[in-house]
């Protein structure tokens, strides 16, 4: 059925039709729509999950853990400062191998108070172990959260589902939300290949000596490594059911073109249309949009993009001293190519600044006009010295 | 597919064996432990009730035990629960987060309880001594010394001037605030425990020779019971009433009927043959035939303006007790209203009833026009203040008023029936203690001042303290000399003192709390949720003027058990088990009722320490017992 409804209640659809049964929340601006959705589903029944008021993040996640090692399904949302407080329990619930769910709205952090669109917060939590999905509209916001569910209890890690503040958690986009028959022919109930059992006492998280502990790790960095293949099997299987599929890239006009813009989120789709566009007066410009962040799909970037004479990465985040972090990974992934694309890195719409087509096509021009890249990352849009 | 997913490997930190072998003990160097202490209520009180246990166990719903816990340091739950000024309430923790408990409310309701179900207490008893003591006076000092002496295990004897015992609290508390049934519901047990009064056995000098044969000390006990003139010109000629004079003749009327209050004494007739009967001293009200008049039915109504002098608790029964026989009233006091030293609830509800008060005002002169008294009043200003916080008034030059009344009762504080009865100040063999005097100087009979006659504040629960100090200290005197009477009231103790413990005394569990009075600041509030505190039902106003029943009512078991749960139990331990919650090592042992650390496992992170509630946990260096 499709419905005009908000990124926020998208998420909120998608965890109804996971049966989540437990669910911790904290207000924090613009991840709130989903908690509160969230609450009203659990009050009139529409969600039969126990839904835990906590005081913190740092306590939704340790809740959430907790619940989850007694083998149900769980789910939780944040955002910026939310997801910084809940640092150290990231590590614990990939490290536990804990398939919990959340949703992270991109916020920016403070200071400056800002609570508008920034990918920083996510994005500084890429080691911690979790997959990371970033969504550009509403339908695949909805369609990455029922995902992520058979995805973290297939590799058992958690999987975090990323939206951009307001330009998609509170944008109304029609989106197609599955029955509850579909949305249980494909995610079938968690089945725990462990779980705390009080008639099989065990303690879990134990002191692990030098001998063990890279092994464990290993096997963390393994499952990880599978999780991109994963991925694209359940996706097969995702489409069969509901005939969509948005893959861990999407490639748009890349094969012949000249110049890459690589994007994620929702810049994604301005920048289709300035594609569109310089494509229809002759340019050879090609997208590529990366929705899977972690794991990182270096080997499908490599043959994607490889034969581009210039990639230019568009970051809406910044890791200070080193540029933009898409650039830096794609830097990364390419970099023992030969020939291979000159790599172009971009900074805009930090904070939730607008990246509007005529940003995106003067970066287009920049990377055109310029034979190699004047910096490490550019900060395009700033405002004149104040 | 990767290897990973190959072998569907999932390699995690579990543990089937049990964590009971990584003793985690050793590595504490702080050791938390559990140690009730002393709440500032039970040391606030004069009598050293156990408070907070007491409202533990009525939250519990164990009434009877919550009542024994009463009667262990207070013989008269049922009068305390009446007219007791409750300074336990003014100390409570609570009143700094919300209200203060209804302490008193309380105590009533388990004295209520204990009627309504006949409860028979059990108690700790010292077995049967030789000597035997002789108590005069059956107030509330006399006879709580006789009860703490009895269960220290001595056989006592009880004489009283009155036909009936009790003391203020049968014949000078009105019968709206402490109704004689009330009086008696604790008396009964006074007899049940073997403890003999003699009525209508005033006393004199002689008794002391023939009482030095028969017994080995006698608590002197006799209150102050005689009024102190004003000194004024004319007092003697108008007939100033005596006011503890006025008050007992209304309480004798309660004899000759019993019960019925409320017509007899509004009809002014048949209520006192008694007068004649009370011990001497009651029917010289100096230059009065009012009493008398009363008495004869001659007097049949009590109309007009009663003016009534002085600023105490017997001064506000009199003008509340005028109202009630149909009169009106005024109240002369040379401070102000905030200076009284009567009960301010007490003040209250007598300006609610009708009562006037006149502040600032002293009796200067008295004389009759007709039927009529003409009171010339001088007129005072503040000039400063006294130590107390009381005012200290001068006259404001020769300003003077005048007031037409019908009759004039004083009520200007009291002393005692006779000067030998005062106790002698100082001497070698004189021990000067804080609610009673020792003096073991005549012959081999130990003469212990008691009560109102060595008490500097004179209330019902200073008299429970000093016959409670009376007793112990009797006992550590006869037992251990003199020697041992200081540092054995020390060791029985209620925080600071002077506060004393009976159950201490007597060896019970509430010797093994520390001293240290637990503050506001030490309870964790966390754990406690705002709760507005009870209110104590009364009569209507327009109910109350009517008659001289009882104005506070009962009230319900749910409500006392919802009352009790604010309590914050500070500094005892009431299996709360937020310890056992708390506890990130599983150390806290809970065997039934009691909680133990295992010290094995204790790393001494103190979080017990910090969550519990109540303060009934302590951290420190060191292994000592836990």
């Amino acid at each position: 059925m499709r419905r005009v409804i908000e990124g926020s209640h998208a998420v909120a659809e998608a965890v109804r039709l996971a049966r989540v049964q437990v669910t911790s929340a904290y207000p924090i601006t613009p991840q709130t729509h989903i908690v509160e959705i969230l609450s009203e589903y659990c009050e009139k029944g529409a969600l039969k999950a126990r839904f835990l008021r906590m005081e913190s993040e740092h306590s939704c996640l340790a809740a959430l853990i907790g619940a989850q090692l007694m083998g149900v399904r769980t789910f939780t949302a944040t955002s910026s400062q939310g997801l910084a407080y809940m640092h150290e329990l990231l590590h614990w619930a990939a490290g536990a191998r804990l398939p919990i769910v959340m949703a992270e709205v991109n916020r920016a952090l403070a200071p400056g108070w800002n609570i508008w669109t920034d990918q920083t917060d996510s994005l500084s939590q890429r080691d911690t172990g979790w997959i990371q999905l970033y969504c550009e509209d509403g339908q695949e916001v909805l369609d990455s959260t029922l995902l992520a569910f058979r995805l973290a209890e297939t590799v058992n890690l958690p999987v975090m589902v990323v939206l951009d503040a307001f330009y998609l958690s509170h944008t109304y986009e029609p989106v197609d939300i599955p029955t509850e028959e579909e949305a249980d022919r494909f995610l079938p109930p968690y089945a725990p290949r462990f779980r705390m059992d009080t008639a099989e006492p065990c303690s879990f998280g134990a002191l692990v000596p030098p001998g063990d502990y890279m092994e464990m790790r290993h096997d963390m960095a393994l499952a990880m490594e599978d999780a991109l293949m994963q991925l694209v099997e359940i996706e097969g299987e995702f489409t069969r059911i509901f005939g969509r599929r948005h893959g861990p890239i999407e490639a748009i006009d890349c094969n012949d073109a000249e110049i890459i813009l690589v994007t994620s989120g929702t810049i994604t789709s301005t920048a289709r249309l300035v594609v569109r566009t310089l494509r229809e007066r002759g340019e050879k410009i090609g997208l590529l949009k990366i929705r899977l962040f972690r794991p990182f799909p270096a080997a499908i970037l490599r043959e994607t993009i490889g034969r581009a004479k210039k990639v230019a990465v568009i970051d809406r985040n910044c890791s200070f001293g080193a540029g933009g972090i898409f650039a830096q990974e794609l830097r990364a992934a390419l970099c023992n190519l030969d020939p291979r694309p000159l790599i172009y890195g971009y900074i805009a719409g930090l904070g939730g600044r607008d990246v509007t087509p005529e940003v995106i096509e003067e970066i287009y021009r920049r990377t055109q006009s310029t034979d190699r890249p004047e910096a490490e990352g550019v900060w395009i849009g700033l405002r004149e010295a104040l | 597919m990767s290897e990973a997913a190959m072998q569907n490997r999932l390699f995690i930190p579990r543990s089937c064996l049990t964590t009971e072998g990584n003793k985690t003990g050793s590595w504490r160097f702080l050791r938390p432990r559990y140690e009730d202490k002393t709440a500032p209520c039970a040391a606030g009180c004069p009598a050293g009730e156990d408070i907070p246990k007491i409202e533990m166990l009525t939250a519990q719903g164990f009434f009877k035990e919550a009542w024994e816990t009463i009667l262990q340091e207070n013989p008269f739950p049922a009068v305390c629960g009446r007219v007791c000024f409750h300074p336990c309430e003014g100390s409570c923790n609570r009143g700094e987060y919300d209200d203060s408990v209804a302490v008193h409310t309380l105590e009533r309701f388990l004295s209520d309880t204990a009627a309504r179900y006949d409860f028979r207490p059990s108690f700790a008893r010292l077995p049967s001594r030789k000597e035997r003591i002789s108590v005069v006076g059956a107030g509330p000092a006399g006879l709580a010394a006789a009860w703490f002496l009895t269960l220290l295990g001595y056989s006592c004897d009880v004489f009283e001037a009155s036909p009936e015992a009790g003391g203020v609290l049968r014949w000078g508390i009105p019968a709206y605030r402490l109704p004689a049934d009330a009086l008696r519901q604790d008396l009964r047990r006074f007899e049940r425990e073997g403890i003999r009064i003699f009525t209508r056995r005033p006393m004199d000098r002689q008794f002391f020779a023939e009482a030095a044969g028969r017994y080995q000390a006698v608590i002197l006990a006799c209150g102050h019971g005689r009024g102190q003139s004003l000194s004024i010109p004319g007092e003697m000629e108008v007939g100033v009433i005596e006011g503890l004079d006025f008050l007992r003749m209304i309480r004798a009327s309660e004899m000759a009927v019993g019960g019925g209050t409320e017509a007899v004494i509004v009809n002014g007739a048949g209520c006192g043959r008694s007068m004649d009967t009370l011990g001497e001293g009651e029917a010289a009200a100096e230059g009065s035939e009012f009493p008398g008049k009363i008495g004869e039915g001659a007097l049949s109504s009590f109309d007009g303006l009663t003016a009534v002098i002085g600023g105490g608790n017997t001064a506000v029964d009199v003008a509340r007790s005028v109202i009630r026989l149909g009169g009106k009233a005024v109240i002369c006091y040379r401070r102000r209203r905030q200076d009284m030293p009567a009960f301010a609830d007490e003040v209250r509800m007598a300006l609610e009833e009708g009562v006037a008060l006149e502040e600032l005002v002293s009796p200067a002169t008295a004389g009759r026009d007709g039927e009529e008294i003409v009171l010339s009043l001088r007129q005072m200003i503040v000039a400063g203040m006294e130590g107390s916080g009381r005012a200290r008034v001068i006259p404001d030059g020769d300003k003077m008023k005048e007031v037409r009344v019908r009759r004039v009762i004083r009520a200007t504080g009291a002393g005692p029936e006779e000067s030998w009865m005062l106790p002698a100040v100082e001497g070698t063999k004189v021990l000067a203690l804080s609610h009673c005097r020792l003096v073991s100087g005549e012959g081999k009979l130990v003469v212990v001042y008691a009560g109102d006659l060595a008490n500097a504040t004179k209330s019902v629960a200073h008299a429970i303290a000093s016959g409670k100090e009376a007793a112990i200290a009797l006992n550590a005197l006869l037992r251990e000399g003199s020697e041992a009477v200081i540092p054995r009231l020390q060791a029985c103790a209620v925080g600071d003192g002077p506060a004393l413990s009976m159950e201490v005394c007597l060896g019970g569990e509430r010797r093994l709390r520390s001293r240290h009075i637990v503050s506001y600041t030490e309870i964790n509030t966390d754990h406690f949720g705002f709760a507005p505190r009870i209110t104590q039902p009364r009569l209507l106003v327009e109910e109350r003027v009517r008659s001289f029943a009882e104005i506070d009512l009962k009230i319900s078991a749910g409500l006392a058990m919802k009352e009790a749960e604010r309590c914050f139990n500070c500094g005892l331990c009431n299996g709360c088990d937020k310890c056992w919650l708390y506890c990130p090592d599983v150390a806290v042992i809970r065997e039934g009722e009691a909680r133990r650390i295992h010290y094995d496992y204790c790393k001494g992170c103190g979080i017990c320490v910090v969550e519990c509630p109540r303060n009934a946990m302590s951290l420190g260096e060191g292994e000592g017992e836990g």
